[in-house]
């Protein structure tokens, strides 16, 4: 099921009410792999880890006039939720993930990640971003399949794969920097500080207009 | 256990009601009202109104996970996670734990549960919709299914009694294909909705777009506040429950309205899974029931009992009523309970982006869309190739934060881009009607819960007629997206959720006009036991296209006048 059509079938069974925000929210993440492995983990990451997460969620939402990533505890959030939500593959596919970022540091400006510039921060995760771009696309072309007998190859998409089979493929990890930034948004937006001064946050509306006129400067909502 | 004399005394009652869900409920206030001492039995733990709601109040931030689904939950929730929302951290503790009650598929089913006091009224979708006269004479037009013992002229006085004490919003529209009813001020519509409703409207002879009618206070009755139930304060976290008793549920409304008598006595944790039948008097004279915590055996006896367990639960409990009289089950003479499982099919339909309106905005969380009615086989409506018809449910709103996980890059700019309102998208998706077959249904495997008890298995499938519907679903979705002028438009038809999906299981334990191709008569009364009543969605004999829930507690307050008038010309 790709993501529109789940978010499609989301709204409609609550009556097409939430906003995409919370559609998003509520499908993205923790639905990357399937519950097949052990359903505790004791994943933590190391305290250089644990900066080093929280310094790249910071630059993907830098404190500007509003809170940023840290003022809204997005690392620690990230930590909780791959221990949380996300099965061993992804969790080491994440921490492989700073590895490469380090070694690339190391490689190209020759010192760690949080010693290199601002600039070459920005542009080595631009890089990792093209690279996450890369992989969803490589993940998301069918692979071919040689069938064992015949030596023929197979399309996957075609021989329509039985009720629950497709579901006991294992979907491949989502690449580094993608999960990274869905997580900084997703840790930031819904966290206190991120709803409250850089969206518009209303606990309880009491009312429902429908067709109001926008303030200049008027923020998304939060929900 | 047998109990004699003054200790059997103190467990009889005029009525036993077997559920607490929106049938049950219904059932014990009508009989609560009409003077009968009543005894409500919910199989799962008591929830209080407001006070017992866990999460409702609460902000995102609150949440652990932010509202999302934990490994541990995914394995425990294992059928809900199907849905994609049910096993979410904010509402899931109103959900069935998969893994404690654990069901089996010889085919896909999706069995999505709500064991507790208010039973799915409380987590329901609220959208209230009355069946037209076509509804209740398809089977007999088409050939489908038996035809329904009762019309809609049997059950519009009920919807009215029900709409009116309920409180359903919504427009009237002066629809054949969609009954008006005794309506609250309907919700506002978003600038886009209304572009597209005069689109639709306008190029497309015969199809409206209306609010949804949705079981919302809008404009609360002097009734209604008494019982302590304010207007809809627009927060859209429904599922949790609701601080304002805002939207119907047994908690908001049913059930203070029968303790207001006097005459309820609720008892939660008591799995009733039998109806006691006497061979000689030729009826049923009790329930037997599980404690689900101490597993304690109790019998509780009363001369009346209206089964509102769920539609798959209350044909399980009449497959165990075993008797000389009922070999077969408790009405069961037909073979047709737990038989003609029907649903609503859905996740199909389109959505694209609208351009314009780009210095509108709305203000609160409208839990709540629009409708489009059935158009087709209906009125001029060309020929299809599919009998009956579907209808959407959708809505317009603008893009948030989240397009900030579809667009490339980060830092302040970034940051910046995504905390405006995005472009405006619209989406409407379908409900397919589905047809009664005698092979889609479910038995009572050898294996037993952690009660002793038989666990259900399911045997059912879409049917052929609802895979061809869906074609056009999808199709006439993306036509009308096409002609109100929406761009980037994804239509899709996802075949990946199994019938259940649409959390609308009807057909059980059907009415009819013959004890041999039925369960129930045209008053829900079983078959041979004349004073045992099923009116959840088990009684269902077709299906129609719209949300159930109106139908089940009109025909649930229709028998319920019924089975009093009857009891005192002492006929039960």
């Amino acid at each position: 099921m790709n993501r529109r059509d789940a978010m499609q079938r989301v709204a409609f069974l609550m009556g097409g009410a939430l906003s995409a925000p919370t559609m998003i929210a509520m499908l993205e993440g923790c639905t990357s792999n399937t519950a097949t492995e052990a359903t505790t983990s004791s994943f933590s990451f190391s305290p250089d880890y644990k900066n080093l997460v929280s310094e790249i969620a910071e630059i993907i939402i830098p404190k500007t006039s509003t809170p940023g990533a840290k003022d809204a505890g997005v690392g620690p959030f990230i930590e909780v939720m791959l221990k949380d939500c996300y099965m061993p593959a992804q969790q080491e596919h994440f921490k492989k993930g700073l590895d490469a970022l380090e070694e690339a540091s190391k490689k190209e400006n020759g010192k760690k990640f949080l010693e290199s510039t601002p600039e070459q921060q920005t542009a080595l995760l631009k890089k990792f971003e093209q690279m996450a771009n890369d992989e969803v696309r490589e993940n998301s072309q069918p692979k071919k399949i040689v069938d064992n007998e015949t030596g023929l190859i197979k399309d996957p998409k075609d021989p329509n794969p039985k009720k629950g089979e497709e579901a006991k493929q294992v979907a491949p990890p989502v690449p580094f920097f993608k999960l990274m930034k869905e997580l900084t948004l997703l840790g930031y937006f819904t966290s206190e500080v991120g709803a409250k001064n850089a969206l518009a946050y209303v606990a309880i509306p009491g009312r429902y207009d429908g067709c109001v006129k926008m303030t200049p400067g008027q923020k998304v909502w939060a929900l | 256990m047998n109990i004699q004399g003054k200790a059997k005394e103190q467990m009889t009652y005029d009525a036993i009601v077997v559920g607490s869900g929106i049938s049950g409920g219904w059932a014990a206030k009508e009989l609560c009202e009409k003077g009968l001492k009543v005894l409500m039995l919910e199989r799962g733990r008591d929830i209080k109104h407001v006070t017992g709601y866990e999460t409702a109040g609460k902000n995102p931030w609150d949440f652990p996970h932010r509202g999302k689904v934990d490994n541990m939950a995914r394995e425990e929730y294992w059928a809900n996670v199907r849905t994609g929302y049910t096993a979410n951290e904010e509402h899931r503790h109103h959900f069935e734990n998969d893994k404690k009650n654990p069901y089996l598929e010889k085919r896909g089913f999706d069995w999505i549960r709500g064991y507790h006091v208010g039973g799915r009224s409380l987590m329901w979708g609220r959208q209230s919709y009355r069946w037209n006269e076509r509804d209740f004479t398809a089977n007999l037009e088409d050939g489908h299914g038996i035809d329904w013992p009762i019309r809609y002229k049997d059950l519009a006085p009920w919807y009215s009694y029900v709409e009116t004490f309920i409180g359903v919003s919504g427009y009237k529209e002066g629809l054949d294909v969609l009954p008006d009813g005794n309506f609250q001020p309907g919700m506002e519509m978003n600038c886009v909705e209304k572009e597209i409703r005069n689109s639709v409207q306008k190029k497309f002879n015969g199809r409206h777009v209306t609010i949804g009618r949705t079981a919302h206070l809008t404009a609360p009755t002097q009734i209604q506040t008494e019982l302590g139930r304010a207007s809809c304060q627009y927060q859209n976290a429904c599922m949790r429950g609701c601080q304002f008793g805002a939207y119907f549920s047994t908690q908001s409304a049913t059930l203070p309205a029968a303790n207001k008598t006097g005459n309820l006595t609720l008892m939660a944790d008591k799995i009733v899974y039998e109806v006691i039948f006497d061979d000689e008097k030729g009826k049923a004279v009790g329930v037997k029931t599980i404690d689900q915590n101490t597993k304690e055996q109790m019998d509780f006896f009363s001369k009346i009992i209206f089964l509102n367990a769920s539609a798959i639960n209350s044909a399980w409990i009449l497959m165990q009523s075993k008797s000389k009289t009922h070999a077969n089950g408790l009405g069961n003479e037909s073979d047709q309970l737990g038989r003609n499982i029907m649903d609503h099919h859905l996740s199909v339909g389109a959505s694209g982006t609208f351009e314009g309106m780009e210095d509108m905005y709305y203000y609160g969380r409208r839990a709540n869309g629009v409708y489009i009615p059935r158009f087709t086989n209906w009125g001029s409506d060309k020929k299809r190739d599919f009998v009956r018809g579907f209808g959407y449910q959708g809505g317009a709103s603008r893009e948030g934060w989240g397009r900030g996980n579809y667009k490339e890059g980060f830092g302040a700019d970034f940051k910046e881009s995504i905390t405006t309102p995005g472009p405006w998208t619209f989406g409407i998706g379908g409900f397919g009607e589905t047809l009664p077959d005698e092979n889609n249904r479910f038995t009572l495997s050898d294996k037993k819960d952690s009660w002793g008890l038989p666990i259900v298995e399911f045997d059912a499938a879409w049917g052929e007629n609802a895979l061809k519907m869906r074609i056009d679903m999808m199709n006439e979705a993306a036509e009308m997206l096409e002609a109100a002028g929406l761009k980037n438009i994804n239509a899709y038809n996802n075949l990946t959720p199994n019938p259940g999906i649409g959390i609308h299981e009807m057909g059980t334990a059907r009415m009819g006009r013959d004890k041999k191709t039925s369960v129930l008569n045209a008053n829900n009364q079983v078959w041979g036991a004349p004073n045992v009543f099923v009116t959840d969605g088990a009684a269902m004999v077709s299906a129609s296209c719209v949300n159930p829930s109106l139908t089940y507690m009109a025909l649930t307050a229709r028998a319920a006048d019924f089975a009093v008038k009857e009891l005192k010309k002492m006929n039960l």
